[in-house]
């Protein structure tokens, strides 16, 4: 009778008596009007119980599921290729402005570093306001930062502006927030990590884009000093084409948009002081915040200095060195997935701890490449060297996101935030580390900071689930901690739970089964009755 | 992954041939070169404008300079060069004694046949100038294109008989107008959508 088929094992029967209250991650519109026989059936894409989407097509633009995605990646996609325009163009610009080497290291630190404070507030933004507004705030409000790169005359404006652009990173967040939402548990690491790479391949088209508009404006008749502030409009006018297009065509929820929603009681809000705690104290979020900072993290030190580590130790051209650094970025565009990818096949097959080891082996072998690429003399073996770095560090990013979401229910948009925050403090302490100063050439640099990730990569040994294991631990033997809902709902309170205010997260508990491995999921299914007894 | 595999490879190969060619057969050294010119660079000023001001640069063979069939030559080549307080935390300005790896020079200022007697150039310094401090080198280029000999307007630690240029800033009035319109839009179009949307929110409601 049962089968591993999604949603058949443990079905709650949520909805039917239409008496339940319904919460900010699951909507289900059936439980208000009793009118439609089967809701799912508006949607374009089969969906699960909570309308999220069960298939994955990139090439439909069907709402709301596959617009939300398009619109997520490419709005962050939007972002990388501001926050990163002036590293191609570093060249230039240190002449213009007169900058040293650690003027230069430090504007790249305080490019990534103003994301840190964004992407956490982004976190709550999306968990209160919804991720179109989360998206739409980022791209609108710092486009005006971008356009101000037209005043800048010295490093100290140089460094704020790039700092106030850096923000913008944010959308990383509403990006990841947005698709965990409308996709299910089962295709999250792929979904997540499309997203996520298509988005951070943005990293990549800039230090093609920018030299090449750049050289555009030149053959028009200015100088390169006026040349390379023009150039900046381009990505600025991108981000406020984008913003308005994620207004008018996107879409909070499967359901609908969140203040509509929450306006006529479909959804309650939750309180972001609970949110924030329940984030935080899961010691799980910062090791994940750690990882993040090592993949990411270094991902984006290199979209940074690439360029002119190219243009200076091989003597390339600006649009040469601007090619090779590309292909770093680009890598993303099948990288990140297939990282996604292969942590949904290792919880086929093992369960969590499956995603646990793949990340893992991603990240070790990425960060050991990066030791090679600053070792490496001749230009050949440094690309090499370099594609594979590229290829193990993304493959991890989209398997760290392929464990994010299973954290915790209730601030799912809050753990995305923390851990997106800790890619850029992990790229704001390599930068400040490694390339700021005349301590370490840029060679050196690049390989101390490869060794430190291979270091800084081995906590997520320690990521343990009680009702799933971790990578050399099994789960827990215990009948009651053995459950996903015990996990989840011991984020809500005992008064909360009397609410009912928890059944989101339940929900969410029995569509995760997926992720035990093989054996013990064909061999333990719960029915109904024990699985939701609060309920019905 | 096929289409992949093919565009790394592709990658691979075509770094291999962009790679720059130190073809000579002999590298030329700064040690190597005989200090046989004799350089000055006169400026009218302190700080002088890139594209306005004005330096005068003179060349000749030195009276002492014995100059013997290697260290002939028939053309020189006249650059500026980053005096060393405009290199410090600028490695991609580095002085290097192999010549052709050399950073510092990296301005020609002009490339003319040399015939022995007294040259003189007035120089308006290229627009293109970036700020800093700098002097002048007189490279003398053998017939196998090397160079040969070499002399500067600057002592041997490049301490005295410095000047500095003041680079075009690269900003303009339409540029500054052009990127405050933008922003405004940019704000004034979120302002515009949140509006319509409560309002649209509340109507719901009423409903």
């Amino acid at each position: 009778m049962a089968s591993n088929e999604e949603g058949s094992i443990g079905t709650s029967l949520h909805g039917v008596t239409a008496r339940e209250q319904v919460f900010s991650f699951s909507v289900d519109s059936s439980s208000q009007t009793l009118q439609s026989d089967d809701p799912t059936a508006k949607f374009a894409l089969p969906v699960d119980s909570q309308h999220r989407a069960k298939v994955f097509k990139p090439l439909s633009f069907a709402k709301p599921h596959m617009r939300a995605f398009h619109l997520g990646w490419i709005s962050f996609f939007t972002c990388f290729i501001s926050t990163f325009a002036a590293a191609p163009l570093v060249p230039i610009i240190r002449d213009n402005l007169d900058l040293t080497k650690t003027d230069v290291g430090n504007a790249g630190v305080a490019s990534v570093s103003g994301a840190i404070f964004s992407r956490l507030a982004m976190g709550a933004v999306c968990d209160l306001l919804g991720a179109r507004y989360g998206t739409a705030f980022s791209l609108m409000l710092t486009a005006p930062t971008v356009f101000s790169m037209s005043f800048v005359t010295g490093p100290v404006g140089y460094l704020a502006v790039r700092f106030m652009i850096g923000f913008c990173l944010a959308t990383f967040v509403s990006c990841q927030y947005w698709t965990s939402v409308m996709f299910n548990g089962k295709i999250i690491g792929l979904v997540n990590g499309c997203a996520g790479g298509w988005g951070d391949m943005g990293g990549g088209v800039t230090q093609l884009l920018m030299p090449m508009v750049f050289q555009v404006i030149r053959l028009a008749g200015t100088t390169p000093v006026m040349a390379w502030r023009i150039a900046f409009f381009i990505p600025g006018f991108l981000q406020v084409v984008v913003g308005v297009l994620v207004l008018t065509l996107g879409q909070d929820l499967p359901d609908g948009n969140l203040s509509t929603l929450q306006k006529s009681g479909q959804v309650s809000k939750d309180k972001f002081s609970k949110v924030f705690w329940f984030a935080v104290k899961n010691y799980r979020t910062w090791i994940l915040f750690v990882l993040y900072g090592f993949s990411m993290g270094i991902e984006l030190t290199i979209n940074n200095v690439i360029s002119g580590y190219f243009f200076d130790r091989f003597n390339l051209e600006l649009q040469t060195a601007g090619i090779v650094a590309a292909s770093f970025g680009m890598a993303n565009f099948f990288a990140r997935p297939f990282g996604g990818y292969a942590s949904d096949l290792a919880a086929r097959l093992f369960g969590m701890r499956g995603r646990l080891w793949i990340l893992w082996i991603f990240q070790t072998v990425g960060a050991l490449f990066c030791i090679w690429l600053g070792r490496a003399s001749s230009l050949p073996i440094a690309i090499l060297a370099m594609m594979l770095f590229s290829v193990g560090t993304q493959a991890a990013c989209g398997a760290l996101f392929g464990v994010a979401p299973f954290v915790s229910r209730r601030s799912l948009g809050l753990i995305s935030g923390l851990t997106g925050a800790g890619g850029n403090f992990g790229s704001g302490l390599t930068q400040l580390l490694f390339f700021s100063t005349s301590r370490f050439s840029t060679a050196d640099g690049l390989s101390l900071m490869g060794a430190m990730a291979v270091l800084c990569t081995v906590p997520v040994a320690f990521i343990h689930f009680p009702q799933w294991g971790s990578m050399f631990l099994r789960p827990s033997s215990d009948g009651e901690r053995s459950k996903e809902e015990y996990y989840y709902s011991s984020e809500w309170t005992e008064e909360e739970k009397r609410q009912g205010l928890h059944e989101g997260s339940i929900k969410f508990a029995e569509n995760s089964r997926s992720e035990r491995s093989r054996k013990v999921a064909l061999a333990d299914f719960p029915t109904p009755e024990t699985g939701t007894p609060t309920h019905v | 992954m096929a289409v992949q595999t093919f565009l790394f490879a592709s990658l691979i190969i075509f770094s291999s041939s962009i790679e720059s060619n130190h073809g000579a057969t002999e590298v030329s050294l700064f040690t190597n070169l005989e200090n046989s010119l004799e350089v000055t660079a006169t400026r009218v000023g302190v700080v002088l404008e890139a594209g306005k001001d004005m330096v005068r640069i003179t060349w000749m063979l030195k009276s002492s300079a014995k100059v013997d069939d290697d260290a002939a030559f028939k053309t020189v080549e006249v650059k500026l060069c980053y005096a060393p307080i405009s290199q410090v935390d600028r490695p991609w300005r580095k002085t290097h004694n192999e010549l052709s790896r050399d950073r510092s020079c990296p301005h020609k200022i002009v490339s003319k046949p040399y015939d022995n007697i007294p040259q003189s150039l007035n120089w308006t310094i290229d627009r293109e100038t970036p700020t800093g401090t700098y002097f002048v080198r007189v490279y003398g280029i053998g017939v196998n294109g090397q160079e040969v000999a070499y002399g500067q307007s600057s002592d041997a630690e490049k301490t005295t008989n410095l000047f500095s240029v003041e680079g075009i800033s690269g900003g303009h009035t339409s540029l500054d107008i052009a990127s405050i319109c933008f922003s405004v839009f940019s704000f004034g179009s979120l302002l515009v959508f949140l509006v319509k949307e409560k309002r649209k929110a509340k109507l719901q409601q009423r409903k």
